[in-house]
């Protein structure tokens, strides 16, 4: 068995020889040519990591971006769907990893020194950014990450049908649930919050006046309102009023578009498809007030761009993060808008923005100015996963609302132990 | 064994001329030398990359490894500790055993059931074994995906909805919710449309070669054919394969993972302990200290229950199949 | 149970079976209207053979690609697992060495401990063997399968030993003993593991999944679950590409099913 007992090199040579006429050209793209260290082309290789985004052209957009940029060579790794996380976080671990990803700003990722200190990028342009923006990026007074893109998530509905069944738009979560039941027919549900409602637990959570943690980082979600707001979720679970089991997700605008749900929760990204499929028989409002204490609520997520702080090329990596996400203006509108619509984070942009000055997108960029809520740094991955298991133990399960946040308080407790002592 | 029977016995080669090497190959060590030599590439492979892992993950399991695989803090039994008083964990050796106590049975018995009928068809028995067979050759990705997208899609155009829908039966969100627990039924249907095919032959091999003359002993005896036979011929004489169908059942339920993972996202419920680990590991968790602690746990527990399984019905000694 | 009710009995299993076939086709040869549809639609109202090609005409993911990649995966990983496990397997049944006991317990171990859980030190491992993104990353850690070896040495124990005791007087050692007389007459045994070996390896799914970062080095398994989550939900597509990447097994299954069988019938776990 020579062929597995020898060095590498003789392994890969004769794996070629094996592969015969047709593969040599297969193997030669493929065999250990993983877009560094080849020295070939104008000076350093730079690898970044983006997910999968669903509207057609960000692949190409991203990629046309990179190849602009004259002083690296710059390779996108297009990471689909729901890997995304756990090929990013194992391509951390080695030498393969990328100089720099895209991810949502989260405190693990500076407590363990995965993320470089972006502060001297930022600074110069501090003030034309959206300033939720950069208090979500900070930490200790260093900036981690820029925001590329802001992504408030809402409700969609269809006019026509709200007509037909004589609903008006929900403004307490109790109405919801009534206009739920009064659009729903044996054809069409009344609303879609996801297959796994998960979605839905940060803004319910909101607009119960509650939150996910207070200003000193101690657990803020425990509260009888967000208790109410789960009962009342599951009462609204269990009607048969709610579309489950969708072939798509609630990022995507197909269980809306294809007539399976009167009212969808959705992303301001999904809005030109929707426009296109529906044209004008379309509406948004934000999460209703779960208690009269609450207030509406939308969720500004989004996603930014970090440097990994452990790979060879991190000077490099910053400056090609700086030219792109600070000084390439043009490329950062064209990202926003022209794929989907994102709310720019950057004033300036955002002002100049014609795209989202009038109509539906214009409507959007309102509840994220009223109603938006971001990211909380302190507030890590670990910590929504178990928020989210709240939904799954007492939503969709049934169990004690009192006894399913417990669950969540012991886990987020061990989290938050661990980062802020 | 009785083998023979069916390998065509082909003529040895002719013999090479006595050499010099072949001389010094029958030397005192000359079996030694043999046994690394037809061993060696596997065994350097197996060291290489199973060994190091499974040592690399023991080694992981006693320091605080979170966001990193070369941790400093030894932290001893703490992530062990952390895995047992973790329902979660706990909770899916719940599930693992329920799923197996369920799906093993099952499947032996409807892979059984499909290979005593196809080994009793005189026409259309290679189409029908065919088509029993044919799912073996879809993967989880594939199956996964029909399951949830066409057959149980909890909207009207799955197909269970649209046959419930023919009854006046209300769309049913398949996945949607533990109660009532139908996700079993999806999890269920798609291992056995997998599985059972791969199984069936194995018994259709074991059936036929059973010696006809038992059952004309028995005819002879008076047994009636239908049950009696089945009872006191039929499935003594399946009793290695029966248990070796068992064990690699069981081995496959413990390690379940892939349509779990694509069927049930974001569950609390549902899960066996390779998906917890994975949540735990890979996940946005990333404390590699801790699942590496659950993966351990997890093998001594697959350690143990072969061994049981081996000490009761005879599987694994390997010499005794003659 | 009388003919007529076994054979009803068969075609019903059988009809179930297949059910999840027809699917594949129905879906992969409608419009997405046509699926997701008010009224269930059994057949297509027109048979749309365009999408056949869609999938291979999608900017997005090389299908083309992915098929070849898999293809290539699939048949050394087979032709690489037979020649190790099946030498290991000979080894560790017919040639006396006093540690062979505990080496084959220690191969047997293995078996035990789940592939997904050390898995992120393989992968660390194989990375740091610069293997990422390259046939080899995908195909040689997976080589070296306890159960393989374990199915091959239960056959091996089993094989006739006055087949070789032949090839022995003739003047053959254990190598020459080996490919010239054991392996000429296991030839079923082969064919029914390198059936098994392929499909697992066209199927595999997680480690593919990670080791392929660049989608150049995408197998069709990962192809596959992009298109799930990728795009905005393309049912036809989906299920074509679907259908494309199970028909090279079904090929293979029919043209093997018969040594399958007979191979199987010999793998040292049967009655």
């Amino acid at each position: 068995m020579p062929a597995f007992s020898n060095s590498s090199w003789d392994r890969r040579s004769v794996l070629r020889a094996a592969m015969g006429l047709a593969a040599a050209g297969g193997l030669a793209a493929c065999g250990g040519n993983n877009g560094r260290g080849g020295g070939s082309g104008s000076g350093k290789r730079l690898v970044q990591y983006f997910h999968a985004y669903g509207e057609p052209g960000t692949e190409q957009a991203v990629k046309r971006y990179a190849k602009a940029y004259r002083e690296a060579g710059v390779t996108t790794q297009w990471i689909t769907g729901e890997n995304f996380e756990s090929k990013l976080f194992s391509a951390l671990l080695t030498d393969n990893a990328p100089d720099l990803f895209e991810f949502h700003p989260q405190i693990q990722l500076v407590r363990s020194g995965q993320v470089a200190d972006l502060t001297d990028l930022v600074e110069p342009v501090k003030d034309d950014f959206n300033q939720a923006d950069i208090a979500s990026h900070t930490v200790d007074g260093k900036i981690y990450g820029i925001r590329m893109i802001d992504d408030p998530q809402f409700f969609f509905y269809r006019k026509s049908l709200f007509e037909k069944a004589g609903v008006d738009v929900p403004t307490t979560l109790d109405e919801l649930i009534e206009a739920a039941a009064k659009l729903t027919t044996d054809k069409v549900k009344g609303v879609f919050l996801g297959n796994e409602l998960d979605a839905v637990i940060r803004p319910l959570i909101w607009a119960a006046g509650a939150d996910t943690l207070d200003e000193k980082n101690r657990i803020a979600y425990h509260t009888e309102g967000v208790k109410e707001g789960l009962v009342k979720l599951r009462k609204l679970f269990t009607s048969g009023d709610l579309l489950l089991g969708a072939p798509t997700d609630f990022w995507d605008p197909s269980a809306l578009n294809q007539g399976l749900t009167a009212i969808q929760w959705c992303g301001m990204w999904a809005m030109p498809q929707m426009q296109q499929a529906l044209g004008d028989d379309l509406g948004i409002f934000p999460f209703p007030k779960v208690t009269d204490a609450g207030a509406p609520a939308v969720y500004n997520g989004g996603w930014s761009m970090f440097v990994n702080a452990k790979g060879k090329n991190v000077e490099a990596a910053k400056e090609y993060v700086k030219w792109l996400w600070i000084d390439q203006k043009e490329y950062q509108e064209d990202w926003a808008l022209s794929y989907g619509f994102h709310v720019p984070p950057r004033v300036s942009i955002a002002e100049s923005a014609d795209k989202l000055k009038s109509g539906l997108p214009a409507e959007g960029v309102r509840l994220f100015d009223e109603y938006g809520h971001f990211d909380n740094i302190g507030f890590t991955q670990a910590m929504i996963d178990a928020i989210e298991d709240v939904v799954a133990d007492c939503v969709r399960s049934g169990g004690d609302p009192e006894a399913a946040l417990d669950k969540a308080d012991g886990k987020v407790e061990r989290e938050l132990k661990k980062l802020f002592g | 064994m009785s083998t023979t029977a069916t390998r065509d016995p082909k003529s040895p080669a002719p013999a090479t001329p006595a050499t010099p090497a072949r001389r010094r190959r029958r030397l005192r060590g000359s079996s030694t030398f043999n046994f690394w030599l037809f061993t060696g590439p596997f065994l350097l492979g197996l060291a290489i990359f199973v060994y190091v892992p499974i040592g690399w993950s023991l080694w992981l399991s006693f320091f605080d490894a979170r966001f990193t695989v070369t941790p400093s803090e030894f932290i001893g039994f703490d992530n062990y500790r952390y895995m047992l008083t973790n329902d979660d964990f706990t909770g899916s050796l719940v599930t693992f055993t329920v799923f197996a106590a369920f799906i093993v049975p099952t499947t032996w018995a409807f892979s059984l059931g499909l290979a005593l009928m196809v080994n009793r068809l005189r026409f259309l028995r290679a189409f029908f074994r065919s088509v029993f067979f044919l799912p073996t050759a879809v993967s989880y990705v594939a199956a996964a995906l029909i399951w949830k997208m066409s057959i149980f899609s909890g909207v009207r155009f799955g197909l269970m909805n649209t046959v419930l829908g023919w009854f006046g039966v209300d769309d049913i969100a398949w996945l949607a919710s533990p109660d009532p627990p139908w996700y079993w039924l999806v999890l269920v249907t798609v291992r056995l449309w997998l599985q059972a095919g791969f199984f069936m032959i194995l018994f259709l091999a074991a059936l036929q070669n059973i010696p006809q003359e038992l059952y004309e002993a028995a005819a002879i005896d008076g047994a009636k054919p239908g049950w009696q036979t089945f009872r006191h011929i039929t499935l003594p004489q399946l009793r290695a394969t029966s248990t070796a169908v068992i064990l690699l059942l069981l081995v496959q339920a413990y390690q379940a993972f892939d349509e779990f993972f694509n069927l049930l996202s974001k569950s609390t419920w549902g899960r066996p302990p390779l998906v917890e680990l994975y949540y735990i590991a890979l996940g946005e968790n990333q404390d590699y200290g801790a699942g590496s602690a659950g993966a351990v746990i997890l093998t001594l527990l697959i350690c143990v229950v072969t061994l049981l399984q081996g000490k009761f019905l005879g599987f694994g000694r390997g010499d005794e199949s003659k | 149970m009388g003919s007529a009710g076994l054979y009803a009995a068969t075609t019903v299993a059988a009809l179930l079976f297949l059910v999840p076939f027809y699917l594949i086709v129905r879906n992969a040869l409608m419009t997405d209207p046509e699926i997701t549809g008010e009224e269930w639609k059994f057949f297509p109202t027109d048979i749309q053979w365009g999408n056949v090609t869609e999938p291979f005409d999608d900017p997005t993911v090389d299908f083309a690609r992915s098929l070849w990649n898999s293809a290539v995966v699939g048949t050394l990983h087979t032709v690489g697992t037979l020649l190790v496990c099946s030498l290991a397997g000979y080894g560790l049944a017919r040639i006396p060495y006093r540690h062979a006991d505990k080496i084959f317990y220690a191969v047997l171990v293995t078996l035990m401990v789940p592939t997904a859980v050390t898995f992120v030190p393989s992968f660390v491992l194989v990375s740091s063997l610069g293997w990422v993104d390259t046939y080899r990353g995908l195909i040689v850690p997976g080589l070296f399968s306890g159960f393989t070896c374990f199915l091959f040495r239960q056959y091996f124990l089993g094989f006739p030993k006055e087949l070789e005791e032949a090839a022995r007087v003739d003047g053959l050692g254990h190598w020459g003993a080996y490919w010239r007389v054991v392996v000429p007459n296991s030839l079923n045994f082969f064919a029914a593991i390198a059936t098994i070996t392929f499909i697992s390896g066209w199927n595999a799914f997680l480690w593919p999944l990670v080791i392929g970062q660049d989608p150049s080095a995408w197998t069709v398994q990962v192809a596959l679950s992009s298109y799930m989550t990728n795009q905005t939900v393309n049912f036809h597509l989906i299920f074509m590409a679907t259908a494309i990447s199970i028909l090279p097994l079904v090929f293979v299954f029919l043209f093997l099913q018969r040594w399958l069988v007979q191979g199987i019938a010999q793998t040292g776990i049967k009655g």
